[in-house]
This record gives C-alpha cells, structure tokens and sequence, in this order.
C-alpha cells in the first residue's frame, strides 16, 4: 500500500477518516460508462469519478435516487460491472485492473445481496444447493462438511434446516432474502455489499433484515457497503452515508450528522422529502419540494449536476464541476456556494461561490473529484 | 342526494373472499369504516392484509370469479354500490369514484396519446365534444403541474418519466371533479424528491375541490402527514381505527404499536431496531384466534383460542384486541412520559 499512499498524499486530507489504520477498500476515480445501443451515439456515465475509502468494520450507506449511479458503484467494486477506469483498491491489489481469473479469487472475500430476493435466486435449485454452491465452487467444503456448513449458516441467518430441500417459490420475500444472506455468507467475506437489501420487503420484516444484517456485522466483523433509497434505513444502520447524485458522491459525513446537519443542497432537499412517521412533526415542518425531475445521465447537466433543480444555483454551477471538499471536520459537500467559514447554504452572500477557488485548484492536482 | 350524518362512504361488514388452490381465501373479512365528505383516509396496512381488495370493492373492480364480494354494504352518497347494476357503476367509477394507482406505466395505454386518455373521460362521462375535451385535459395538465402542458400533450406515456406519468393519473383521476379520490400507493414506484412533489399536488388540490381521499399504503411516514382518519388492517381485518393523530400518539393495537416501533427514527441513536417476530400471516390458513397472536408479544391462552372484540377505547378509535384496553393504557403512559 505503501506506493499508493505516496501517489495519493495530496488527496488524504480529503478522505473522511475515520475508524483505525487503514481502509479496506479505497475506491479512486473509478468511472463506469455504459455506451448506448449502436444507432444512439453517446454514453451513460452512471459512476464518473467516485472517490471513497471504506474501513473495516463499518457500514458505508451509499444514497441516490433511482438513475444515480448507486447501484452501478455497488456492482463495479465486485467487478460485476465492468470499471471504465479508476481504482478500487484491496489488501495491496487494484481489483479494478485485475484479469477475471484473479478477480473470481478475490469475490470470496467479496460479496453481494440483491434487492429482488426473487430474481436472483434459481427455481430450480433447492435451499440447499444454493448456499451450497459457493462451497464448491471456492473448493471450502464438499460432502458430509459442505451440508453441515449449510445447515449452520442457515441458522445463522434465522431459518430452520428442515428447508433444505425446498425451493425459493416456497418462501416469503423475508426468507428469501435471509436465503441470499446465508449465500453471501457462505464463502466468509470480509466486505459485503448490500444492493437495497430490505427495499421489496413489509415493513415488519424490513427491520428484522436489518437487525439481522447488523447481528451478523457484530458477530463476524464485517464491513458493508448498504446502498438504499430509503433514508431513514440508511441513517439507522450506517456509520458513515455518501450521498450520490447522477454518477457523483456529493456529500460524505457521518450518518447522524448528514441527517441533522446536512450541507449540499440536494441532501438537504432529499432529507426533507422524507416523510416522518408523527403526525405532529409532519403538521409543522417546512418541507424543501424540488422541481423537475432528475435529469438524465446521458447527458448530463454541466458544472454542477444538481444545478438544474437547485434552488440557490448561481452562473458559475452551471460551469464548474464542485469538488468533495471538507466543509466540517469529517463532513465532505460538494458545493460551490459553500465553504468551512460559511457551510450554511442559506447565509451564503447572493453571488458568492468560495468554492470556485478550490475547484481550479483541485483541477490541477493529479487526483480531482 | 347527502346521507344525514355528513358521511360520503359507508362500508358495513365488507368480505371478499377468494377461491384458490390453496382454499378459500378470506381477503377481506367483515371490514367496516366511514368517511366523511372532505376528509381524507390513510390505510395502513402490509402485503396481504387485505387494503387494496377492499378499496377495489369499493369501484367493483373485483375480478368474479376468483373473488366474490360475500356479503356488506358500500354506501356511497346514499346508496349501496354492491346492489347497482354494472351499467349504474359504470357511471359512478372513473368519475364520482375515481382512482390512480401505484403503476402509473401500467395503468396508462401505452399506444394512445396523453391527450386522447383523458379526453375520453370527459367525453363519456361530462358529454364534451371533442373540443371541449381537449381544452379540458391541457387545463387538468395544467393544473397538475405538467410543464408546457399543450406542446406535451400529445406525447404517449413513455415519453414521460414516472413522477410525470403520476401526474397524469390524477389528472385524468380528478377530470371529473369526483366526490372520492381513491389513492392506492401513488408514491411507492417514486423517488423520494419526486414523491414529495406528488404528495404537495395531492392536497393542494384536494384543498382546491374539496374531494374526499382514500390514501392506501405501507409507509407510515406518508399517512402521518396526509391524512385525518387512520385505519390499520391486518389479515383482512380491521386491526385498529382511530384518528391520525391519536392513533400514532397512542396506539391501542399490539400490531399496530409494533409497526410504529419498526420505522427507524432518524433521530434515534443506532442500536436494534424493534422487529415484529414472524413472518405475515398466511391468509388462506389463519389460526383459530387472533391472526395477530403467533407474532404478537402480548399474547395469552385467550388470544390463541378466541377471536377478539372490536374495542371503543374512547369515541372514534377502536382497536381488535383481547387486551385493547391495557394496551391502551401502556401507550398513554409512554405518551405522557415522552412528552
């Protein structure tokens, strides 16, 4: 690690750090562009430029709506997208940049849970056979031991052995998705992440996915990435939220921090959105309602991405990209009117935009955001 | 045409069951509530509890068979839905009735023109002519907050995105100007920022007509901030009735107190998060008691036995419970240390 950290020197400083030593997987400018059909020239910049270190440990709630890119940065750690460029950076290796023989070694260590607990589960196959299958596939286990380690990450994850020969149309959502824990699980990763884990799920059994998550975060130490809509799930099982917006991170604090003070605009914007379950608080507080919708990725808006729908938008966002500057101690914005002397966008001078300086800066500097 | 007691809707002892392989499905079992003119209702409710059978009751949209409407009363305006003709309900749905849904792409037809969908509706029920209709939907276009409303009016559905989509469902939902909105999930398939958007157009606009609502969801967060009446369902029934903001200041339900707990409170500490044990309730095989009871905390020899009364706590808020009263008791007292 030793050679990156001297590339990298100049950009630690924007690095939330937090938790001990160093991260487990440093993500660099990773890109992931998907080129539309033939007849349509141009390319989707789902993820264009995120930089994230994630330690070990901690849950890194990622945040967007639909279209943003979360999804796609989730997939392109584990290579299941195709990384356009940038790094993604793990025990010494840059995964990104590793042939698909090495990379399937490394998935042990990596791996994932999908929104649909009923798309990504094979009818065919049986309880059984599909925690099963990444102990023969990863060589961990076979015969007598394999159906043992089955049946004990069944526990693991709430369900009775009895299900073992039965199929995924025999369950609820719920057990299904505890189905594609115990598969995850199965191969003992280090970093999970979590693709809208609880999203298809009741609400009753939304919290018991996230205690269940967190129980096993606890008892085998480790480290997730949850990417959600939901904020309110988000807030309650992260340590740290990155926020992203069209294909980029505009915001990364801790997660209660993001939540009673948030920076950026567009987080400001989306906090609000949320509706609270009181009756009293939704009768008395003010609500920020964006116009418009979220542009497209393939075209996105110049400068700042957000600048189409923000409400204190001045010439120069619609100009120059913001750089993920520190705003607070740990708390990252990426926003042009703001800056640590004044980080509330509403006292912000009309016409001011501290951050211009910092952006020409950074666009000299070999690592920019 | 106004029933005595300033009630647009009545439903009495409403059961729609199902047949299915798996039996006979009581989807909906001896449901009851009123609505008054203006107001608005939130139902709350999970998969399977039986919210969304019970407002397709309400326009017979209940597909016969499997379902069948076994036995109740929807009294709307006066007179009883379930005993009118087919032509009669047509009359009424789609435009004293009408109704958006959670799927915006699937309830508009993809290959007709934005404009013509909601012509047709003034066309055949206000007798416009074509003119007079097309004036129409750009204003009901207008009015919801679709941008350059006549240039975009003749687009087809794919050419919006899904909080536009949305925005035309009410629009051709409210061209009638109808007594009763039924809203099953509108903002459920929608980003957060968008949803905000769409909820803000709902009551604008029920402010502006005065339309009664049906709110049906699984979000708490939504019917705390839409709604005057709440009801909680459970299994096909009625688990706790009350208003809004009674019910959630105290809740006389077991299930329903779990529920609230579950939500993650944005200001809470992080910790563990309240979890109703078990799985919902398998509708077509509900034990003999309480269909609450295997998951509920509370529960006693009674709950697993006998099927629990539906309690008055205090006027207007009910709650299915053997135990409703204590419950009751337990949550005034949180509420006031809370407070």
């Amino acid at each position: 690690m030793s050679t990156e950290e001297t590339n990298l020197g100049s950009s630690q400083a924007e690095l939330p750090p937090t938790g001990d030593g160093e991260p487990l997987l440093s993500i660099r400018d990773l890109k992931v562009h998907f080129n539309l059909a033939r007849r349509q020239k141009g390319v989707v910049k789902a993820v264009d430029g995120v930089t994230l270190d994630i330690y070990p440990g901690e849950t890194v709630g990622l945040v967007g709506e639909s279209g943003c890119g979360k999804s796609s940065l989730g997939r392109a750690i584990l290579r299941l997208n195709e990384p356009s460029s940038g790094q993604v950076l793990y025990r010494n290796r840059d995964l990104a940049h590793l042939s698909k023989r090495e990379m399937r070694k490394h998935r042990r260590h990596l791996q994932i849970i999908f929104q649909d607990p009923y798309a990504s589960l094979n009818p065919r196959m049986t309880v059984g056979q599909i925690v099963g299958e990444p102990l023969d596939t990863f060589r961990i286990a076979r015969g007598r031991e394999a159906e043992q380690r089955v049946q004990e990450l069944l526990e693991t994850v709430g369900l009775s052995k009895r299900f073992l020969k039965r199929y995924p149309h025999e369950f609820s959502g719920g057990q299904r998705q505890r189905i594609g824990i115990a598969r995850a699980l199965a191969v003992d990763p280090e970093f999970i992440v979590a693709d809208e884990p609880i999203s298809a799920l009741d609400v009753s059994i939304q919290a018991q996915i996230m205690n269940l998550l967190e129980q096993l975060q606890r008892e085998k130490n480790l480290t997730y990435l949850f990417i959600a809509h939901d904020l309110r799930a988000i807030r309650h099982v992260s340590d740290r939220v990155a926020v992203m917006y069209l294909g980029k991170l505009v915001e990364v604090s801790e997660a209660k921090t993001i939540y009673a003070d948030p920076l950026m605009p567009y987080t400001r914007a989306l906090i609000s959105a949320v509706p609270v379950p009181d009756p009293e608080v939704e009768a008395t507080r003010h609500r920020i309602v964006l116009q418009g919708d979220v542009p497209s990725p393939i075209n996105p808006p110049s400068g700042c991405r957000f600048h189409t729908r923000c409400p204190y938008v001045i010439e120069a966002c619609k100009q120059v990209v913001p750089p993920l500057i520190e705003v607070k101690p740990n708390h990252f914005a990426a926003c042009l009117r703001i800056s640590p002397e004044q980080p509330d966008i509403e006292k912000v001078a009309p016409g001011d935009a501290p951050g211009l300086g910092v952006a020409r800066a950074s666009m000299e500097s070999p690592i920019t955001q | 045409m106004n029933s005595t007691n300033g009630n647009l809707l009545e439903v009495k002892e409403l059961r729609v069951y199902f047949d299915t392989d798996d039996g006979e499905v009581k989807a909906v079992d001896g449901v009851s509530f009123q609505l008054k003119r203006g107001g608005t209702l939130g139902i709350v409710g999970e998969s399977g509890s039986g919210k969304s059978v019970t407002n397709l009751s309400i326009i017979r949209l209940i597909p016969e068979p499997p379902g069948r409407i076994v036995s109740g009363k929807i009294i709307f305006n006066g007179t009883d839905i379930l005993q009118l003709q087919e032509a009669e309900v047509r009359k009424i749905r789609g435009c004293s009735i009408a109704m958006i849904f959670q799927d915006p792409m699937t309830s508009l037809n993809p290959f007709m023109k934005i404009s013509r969908q909601l012509m047709e509706i003034t066309q055949l029920h206000l007798g416009h002519t074509k003119q007079q209709a097309y004036d129409h939907a750009i204003r009901m276009l207008e009015t919801v907050g679709i941008p350059e409303a006549r240039a975009r009016a003749d687009s087809y559905p794919h050419e919006f995105s899904g909080g536009m989509r949305q925005r035309v469902m009410i629009a051709m939902a409210l061209s009638c100007e109808p007594e009763l909105l039924i809203a099953d999930e509108p903002t459920t398939a929608l980003d957060v920022t968008i949803q905000a958007q769409i909820l803000e157009l709902i009551k604008t606009l029920k402010q502006a007509t005065g339309t009664s609502v049906i709110l049906i969801t699984h979000d708490l967060g939504v019917v705390a901030g839409m709604t005057d009446h709440l009801i909680v369902m459970y299994a096909g029934k009625v688990f706790e009735q009350a208003p809004t903001r009674e019910l959630f200041a105290r809740p006389g339900n077991p299930y329903t107190r779990g529920l609230l707990r579950s939500v993650p409170d944005p200001t809470d500490e992080r910790g563990e998060l309240y979890q109703i044990p078990g799985l919902p309730p398998d509708v077509a095989h509900l034990p003999p008691g309480c269909p609450f009871a295997p998951r509920c905390e509370r529960a006693e020899e009674i709950c697993r036995r006998e099927y629990p009364p539906f309690v008055e706590l205090i006027p207007e808020h009910y709650s299915l419970c053997h135990f409703a009263r204590e419950v009751y008791e337990d949550s005034k007292r949180e509420a006031e240390v809370g407070v």
